[in-house]
Parts: structure tokens; sequence; C-alpha cells
């Protein structure tokens, strides 16, 4: 049984049917939640916590229903919404505390917990000024903060990296990295930058108009991808193209010198480069293609009509 | 010149606040991306260039015009903000006729114009409805419609992609890629590094108020020379790799990779390298599996030049 | 953390799970209601007001020392002041000032319970906690209730329990309607003050604001009620005066002499009915804006 049941789910909203019969069992140590806007990834959200019931199907957590055991489902999860979302005249510490102790700590470990949930996401020297006067990047690690300091088994991060620069992003991405990497909690994370969600998922989950696009297993689908290549070269690009297609490898051709290809199963990356001299071309970068994850997305995305075609992720 | 964006020693003030220091810049025609932390004095930058503020002391000439000239300068420059807010009540097409009629356009014009940047950003459908009920994407591109219906020669986006699911960031770029390739002045700030690198031609850095850095993103590496290029080259035998490297004499520094399959080499003379590492993979002694510069791109850049606290190291 | 047989000396702090004690779920209620006191006490205007309200309770609280002291009476008064006598009159008088003090204090501290959480969207992260709305509202109400019991009924049968020790007759038991409709009347006030204080606070951003509309909400209606009398000839527009209106109520509960004309008397059912309607319509504020997420039309 995975971590996320949903079957034949349906919501409707306003007189809308936002999900529109789900079914799919989430199983991955971390769960990335793709799709465009108003495809339903804050619903889906929204009904694991309870917040909004099914009109038909159901949906489990941990093997429990959202609408009957509520409760206890929120017991074990931590949640991080998308926006501002705090108590103003709080100090961190104080704030973190206050949820631990309404997720069901006693005083004493709630406290103790807080501090150290502060320290590990970065707040530590912070911790005691009023959330209000926190920065953008240090409300998001307050809100992690808040998630993690009761010990749940899943974390629900929506757009964790929402509005950081660069470095902060870094951090997020680091820290929701270790957690997956201690194990005990499992993590959904919904977000719109495909890069994150590669970095940290090993599952993910897309969503279209209210149905399922895709539900896949990234990892499998990255290790099944050898013979894609992607290269970036100074020199004659176009005859060298032109040669590797004579060897049997179809590429595709990007200014910047930028080539995509797939190689031939007698091929390998040496004849790549006794080609390139040949031409007297440097090849200056040689990667297997990372963009499984782009791929997919895109493949799901498929069906819907007047996406132009030189769209490239 | 009249096809340039010039700020000449232009320093901002906001009582005691800095804004900006001491900036000079000469901005030239295609995208230059606007890199920094939160509160570097991006938006001040981005005001100052589109005339709704006034430099504290020194000048600034956007293709020969100054907010002097108001009706030119205003008609010449379209500005989208970070900011979520629109007039309230309004519709998505009358917001945007609106800012044509206010840029002095007769109606039949503003019309045509209208309906051609709606259609440009792809939001034909839902111009007739409030933009209270948009989506955050959606908000998005009714921004970037009046930015772009008046046909401005200088464009100024401010995150333009926060909030955009990833087939919507990839048509915005490509719409950018377009705009850049017509001529016009593309100034767009961003704080997710890998698309910076994959549509600009130039990027500013800025922290703490001060320009750090200017030029095409290469050169800017280039001209870091305390951190000589990095390359990855992943291989069977990286400590073979390593140590021919270091006979020739063009490594100045060799790190394994922690496992084992891949080596970072430091060097000051990349030309020479590539041709080395090229004449390497044609022996087929090693076996080359990828290549890829570890640090040529603007993330490598602002770890460099900004690092981890924001501020210039 | 040590391993095998060797101690370290270098210790890693990283995220450990929670393996520890869960307290009961019910026990959140209380968790939200404790917090909504440490902010109530937190104020100083809060202190100053409560310290405000202890002044009637003194007043009356020598009131019945002087009723059962005939020579500190004479002393005090030097026998110009008639007697008066500690009964329903008596306790009703006090029960409005009080009650006047609990209006003033609600319209100060139901804001502060309510608002601070609204301000900053914190109701998705509070939500998604083990409390449901109506848990969460339960919460918030037995804070401001605890607060207002302070100032209402528990002096009110202190001094209750005064006059009975002090009395020379055997006064408690003839007099025990008192004390019940004491406790009954001031908590149908506290509760009724406590759903419209959280009611509006939550309808309001500002705090001031929501302050000033808890103190129009019992006053502006009166003044509609009035013009409805005058106009229409008819004594039923005084139903939406509240303060009378509770005056009334407290009268039949005590046992006091009704201060009405009896042609003017309202039925104790329709007070009550009121008193409903007002609570439903407050439950039905409440309803709409403590949410999670807001329903996007269209």
């Amino acid at each position: 049984m995975g971590i996320i049941d949903l079957v034949g789910l349906e919501v409707r909203l306003g007189g809308r049917t936002v999900l529109d019969g789900l079914t799919g069992e989430l199983q991955g140590q971390a769960i990335g939640l793709l799709g465009p806007n108003g495809a339903g990834k804050s619903t889906l959200i929204n009904t694991l916590l309870g917040f909004h019931l099914p009109s038909k199907g159901t949906a489990s957590v941990f093997g429990l229903d959202t609408q009957r055991d509520r409760a206890r489902i929120r017991e074990g999860i931590g949640y991080m919404p998308e926006n501002d979302s705090f108590i103003g005249n709080m100090s961190g510490v104080r704030f973190v505390r206050y949820m631990a102790e309404l997720a069901g700590l006693p005083a004493g470990e709630a406290l103790e917990r807080a501090h150290e949930a502060l320290f590990y996401v970065g707040l530590g020297e912070v911790r005691y000024r009023q959330v209000s006067t926190y920065s953008l990047g240090m409300k998001q690690l307050v809100k992690l903060a808040q998630a993690l300091a009761h010990g749940p088994r899943l974390l629900i991060l929506d757009e964790p990296t929402n509005g950081l620069d660069p470095m902060a992003r870094q951090r997020m991405i680091q820290a929701i990295k270790e957690i997956r990497k201690e194990g005990s909690i499992r993590l959904l994370i919904s977000s719109h930058l495909l890069r994150d969600i590669d970095e940290t998922c090993d599952e993910v989950l897309i969503l279209k108009n209210g149905r399922i696009a895709a539900l896949c297993n990234i990892e499998e689908e990255r290790r099944s991808n050898k013979n894609f290549m992607e290269l970036e070269t100074v020199g004659a690009t176009e005859k060298f193209s032109v040669s590797i297609r004579g060897r049997g490898c179809e590429c595709a051709c990007f200014p910047g010198g930028r080539i995509k290809l797939v190689m031939p199963e007698d091929m390998e990356a040496r004849d790549l480069y006794v080609i390139a001299s040949e031409h007297g071309v440097q090849i200056r970068r040689m990667n297997l293609r990372r963009d499984s994850l782009e791929d997919i997305f895109l493949r799901a995305m498929e069906n819907e009509g007047g996406r132009p075609e030189h769209v490239s992720l | 010149m009249n096809d340039r964006i010039i700020f000449e020693d232009v320093s901002k003030f906001y009582g005691e606040v800095l804004g900006v220091n001491r900036i000079s810049l000469s901005i030239p025609p295609g995208i230059t991306t606007l890199v920094g932390p939160n509160g570097s004095g991006k938006t001040t930058l981005m005001n100052l260039m589109t005339g709704l503020v006034r430099p504290s002391s020194g000048h600034i000439s956007v293709l020969g015009l100054t907010p002097a000239d108001a009706n030119e300068f205003f008609s010449a420059v379209g500005y989208c903000t970070q900011f979520d807010s629109f007039p309230r009540g309004l519709t998505g097409w009358q917001f945007v006729y609106d800012g044509l009629m206010l840029h002095g356009m007769n109606e039949i014009d503003a019309f045509g114009l209208t309906r051609e940047s709606l259609e440009r950003v792809q939001l034909g459908d839902a111009a007739g409805r409030a933009i209270a009920s948009y989506s955050k994407g959606m908000r998005q591109k009714i921004c970037l419609a009046q930015a772009i219906a008046h046909h401005p020669r200088v464009l100024v986006l401010d995150e333009p992609l926060n909030g955009l699911d990833p087939m919507a960031r990839a048509e915005s770029l490509a719409l950018f890629q377009d705009l850049g390739r017509q001529g016009m002045h593309l100034v767009i700030s961003s704080h997710i590094l890998d698309e910076v690198d994959r549509i600009s031609d130039r990027v500013v850095l800025i922290t703490g108020g001060y320009l750090i850095a200017e030029g095409n993103i290469h050169q800017v590496r280039q001209e870091v020379r305390d951190k000589p290029m990095q390359v990855l080259v992943r291989c069977d035998h990286p400590e073979l790799l390593a140590s021919r490297m270091f006979a020739v004499n063009h490594c100045a520094e060799a790190r394994m990779h922690a496992d084992g399959r891949g080596v970072f080499l430091r060097t000051g003379d990349i030309d020479q390298f590539y041709s080395l590492l090229n004449g390497i993979a044609v022996e087929g002694l090693i076996k080359i599996e990828t290549v890829a510069p570890a640090d040529d791109d603007a993330n490598a850049i602002y770890q460099y030049l900004i690092g981890s606290d924001g501020s210039a190291s | 953390m040590k391993e095998g047989g060797q101690s370290m000396s270098v210790y890693k702090h990283n995220y450990r799970a929670y393996t520890g004690r869960v307290t009961p779920l019910w026990t959140r209620i209380l968790v939200l209601a404790r917090y909504g006191l440490a902010e109530v006490w937190s104020s100083k205007i809060s202190i100053g007001l409560f310290t405000v309200s202890l002044a009637p309770f003194l007043v009356f609280l020598v009131g019945i020392y002087l009723a059962n002291n005939p020579i500190a009476r004479f002393l005090i008064t030097k026998g110009n002041s008639p007697g008066f006598a500690i009964n329903a009159a008596f306790f009703l008088k006090m029960l409005e000032v009080q009650s006047w003090f609990a209006l003033v204090l609600a319209s100060w501290v139901a804001p502060r319970l309510i608002t601070f959480d609204l301000a900053d969207n914190a109701l998705p992260i509070l939500l998604s906690h083990p409390i449901s709305r109506l848990g969460y509202v339960f919460g918030k109400f037995i804070a401001l209730f605890a607060a207002l019991s302070v100032v209402t009924w528990i002096p009110s049968l202190m001094l209750f329990a005064y006059q009975s020790y002090s009395s020379p007759q055997p006064w408690a038991f003839a007099n025990f309607p008192i004390a019940a409709g004491l406790l009954a009347g001031a908590m149908i006030w506290i509760v009724f003050l406590s759903i419209l204080g959280l009611a509006l606070s939550s309808w309001v951003k500002w705090r001031v604001v929501a302050t000033g509309i808890i103190f129009a909400a019992v006053f502006v209606p009166a003044g509609v009620g009035g013009i409805v009398s005058a106009i229409l000839r008819t004594k039923w527009g005084l139903i939406l005066n509240v303060p009378v209106m509770m005056t009334e109520l407290w009268c039949r509960l005590l046992g006091a002499p009704d201060p009405m004309r009896p042609g003017q008397a309202i039925p104790t059912a329709a007070i009550a009915a009121m008193l409903a309607a007002a609570c439903f319509i407050c439950m039905a504020m409440l309803n709409k804006r403590i949410r999670a997420r807001e329903v996007v039309r269209g």
C-alpha cells in the first residue's frame, strides 16, 4: 500500500468538478506534484489535508481515509503552504512551539523540538525575533520548521522555493534532500520548477484538467535513457552533425553549438571525439541527457492542442 | 549612443536607506538579465530605468531619451513589476485597452493592439473576465500583455516567470527570445539561474546596491581570475586523466569526484584544455563518459561573486 | 551519539524523528485557549481594563458591609442616609454595571484573539493540525468566556457569598434564586458577547475597527429599534435594544421588580428568540470567515 492512495477521487468546488476521478498509488520516498495552473494540484493537497470533502471516491493517507480520520491524518502531516502564513506578533520559537503543541506534543517537548527545528532549518540566530520582521526567505524557512517540529510522517511542501534568491533556494533544496535522506519522512512537493522536482523527487504525479496525466518513477526513466546525449561544440558544427548522422545517429542542432543526439548501439563516445577531431571541432560539453523529466512532462501535456512546436524546456 | 540604455554614475537614496550606489551601465539590445539577492537594488534599478523614480545623483538615458521627454520616453518603455496588484474591477481586456488609451492612441488602433498583445501572451479567451478571478499565471500574463501592447523598444520585466507552470515558462522564454531577436532591449530579473543561462546574452550582477559584474556570462566568468575554470570529466580512469593533464602543465588543480569515477580539473587556459582533452579522447586509452563545465554558468558566477550571505565577496 | 565501544567527541545534530508521548486529541482545544489567554494577558491595556473592572466590585463590597453593619453606617453617614436592603434589586444593579465592563473588555479582547491569526493568513497552517474549524472557534470561545467570567459571575457570586456570611439573619437559603439568577444571567450575557465578539472580529481586518464595531453592534440596533417603535407606535422595536432586553431578562431571573410598565413588557420567549437569532447570524459569519481556503468562483 502506498503512502497516498486515490480511488476514483472526485472533488467539486463552487459548482465545478476540479478533480475528476483520480486513481493511483503514490509510493515514492519523495513525490513530485506537477501540472499547469488550474490542474487541481492545490485542490488535491487540500483534499489530503481534509479541507475539502470528496464528492465521490476516496483518498487515503497512511491507509487512513481523509474523510473519516481527518484528525489522525493531520497529526502525521507537516504542511508548508505556498503563500505567506504565520502569526505576526509571535516570536519564531513561540510560533513553532504553538504549532507543535497543536500537533500533539506535550508542552516541554514542544519547546525543545521548536528550538531544534529552527536551528535545523538555519533560523537559529533569529528565533527570538517576531516573525513579522523576518525576510521572505526566513518566512519560508519558518514554515518548514513548524512543519517539521512535531516529527510528521508526511511533509507536504507547496512551492517551497517560491520567491527565494539563488542561495536561499539552494539551501532549501539542500534541506529537502537531507530530510529525504534521513528516511523517516515522506515528501510530497508541488512546484512549477522542473529542476527542483528533478533534484529532489523519485516519483512524479502530473495532473492536467483534474485528471492524472502521468504517474511514474523518475529514477527508472533515467536509467533507461542511456544513449541519449547532449553536446556543446565549438567549430564546424554543421559538418559535424552531418557526419554523425551518416554514422547512424539521430540528432538535432540548436543555436550556440548545442546538439542533442541518440547514438546507435554500436557507437560510443570516443567515436564522437574522432569525428570531431576530423572536422576540427572542439567538444566542450558532453552529457547524458538529464531532461527525462522534461520529456515526461511534455508527453503528458501532449494532448492539449495549440502548443507551439519550437518550445523546448 | 542611441541604441543603449546608459547609466552614468547613478545613485539613489531613500532618505538614509541605500537603493543603488554609483552604478554605471551600458545595456545594448538583446536580453540582459539582472541577478542578485532580494533587497539588492534590482527593483530600484528597474524603477530608475523606467522613469518611475529619479536618481539622487547621476544621469540616465534610455535610447537617448530621458523622463523629461515624457511622451516619447514612456511610449518607448514597457514595465511589468513583480507586484501582484491591479486596478479593481477591471477585466483583462479593459486593463490593456485603458493602458493603450493612456498613451494617447485612438480607439481603433488601441482595439487592434489590445487584441494582438492578448493573443501574443495566449490570453485571448480569458480577457473578458475580471482580473480578480485570474490565477497567478494568468495575472503574470496580463501584466506582460500590457507591457508589450504599445510596442515599446525597451521592456523591463521583474520576475516575469514567477508562478508560471513549466509550459507557460517555456512559452514566455520563447517570446522573450523572439522579442530580443527583433532588436528590443529586454531587461529581465530572475532568481532561476539556469533559465537565465538559457536565454540571456548578458548578465548584470548586483548586491547591496552595488554593481558587481556586467557583461556576457562567459566573459564575466573568465574574468574571475582567482577562480580558474573548472570542468568535471567523468571517465573510467580519472587519475590517469589528471596526471596526463598535469604533465602538459595546463592544470592548476585536480580533485577526484566522491564516487571515484570523475575528476574536477581547474585550468587557466580553457581553449588549450579542450583541445588536449579531445586529443586524449581520440587516443582511446581513457574512455570519456561526460564532460561538463562545472562553473561556466550564472550559478557559479553568483556563488563566486555574491556568495552565500548576499554580500559581495 | 556513541558507537560500539568507542566514545565520540563530535556530536552531529541532524533531524530526528519524534517518538515520545502524544497528547489526547481533545486537549488541543485547550492549547488554543491557553495561547489565546496568554495573548490576552500580554497586553497592558487588557490588564488595565481588568483592574478597572474591579472597582465596582469594591464599591458593592463596601455597600454590603455597610448594609449589614448599622453602627458603621451610622458612623459614616451620621444618621442621614436611609437604610437599604441587600436584595434582588441590589444584585441586579451590580450585574448591570459589571456587564457594561464585560462589554468593554470583550470588545478589546475578542479582536486580539482572532485578528492576529487572520492578518497573516495563519489559518491554513493552523487548520492543517488536528483541529477542526469548530474546534478552533470553540478554543477561542473558551479563552474569551474565561476572561469575561472573571469580571461577571465570579465576583457576583463572591459578593453573594459575602452577603450570606455577613448577614445577621439566615439569608442565603431564602435568597438562593438570586444566586441562580446571577449565574444564569451573567452566563447568557457573556456567551452572547463572546460569540458576537469573535464573529465581528473575524469579519474585519483591523483590530481597532473591530473594537468599534462590537460596540456599535450593541448600540446601533438599539437606536434603530427606538426609531421603529416611534414610527410604528409599537413596543416591539424595543426588542432590538439589547441592554434593555438584558436588564428585563435579569429582572425576571433574579426576581427583581420590573422597571418597565406592564403593557410594555416583552415576553421572555421573544427575548430568548432574539438572542438565539443573533447568535445564529454570528455563527454563520464565523463559518464564512474561518476557512483554510477560499473557494475560487468561476
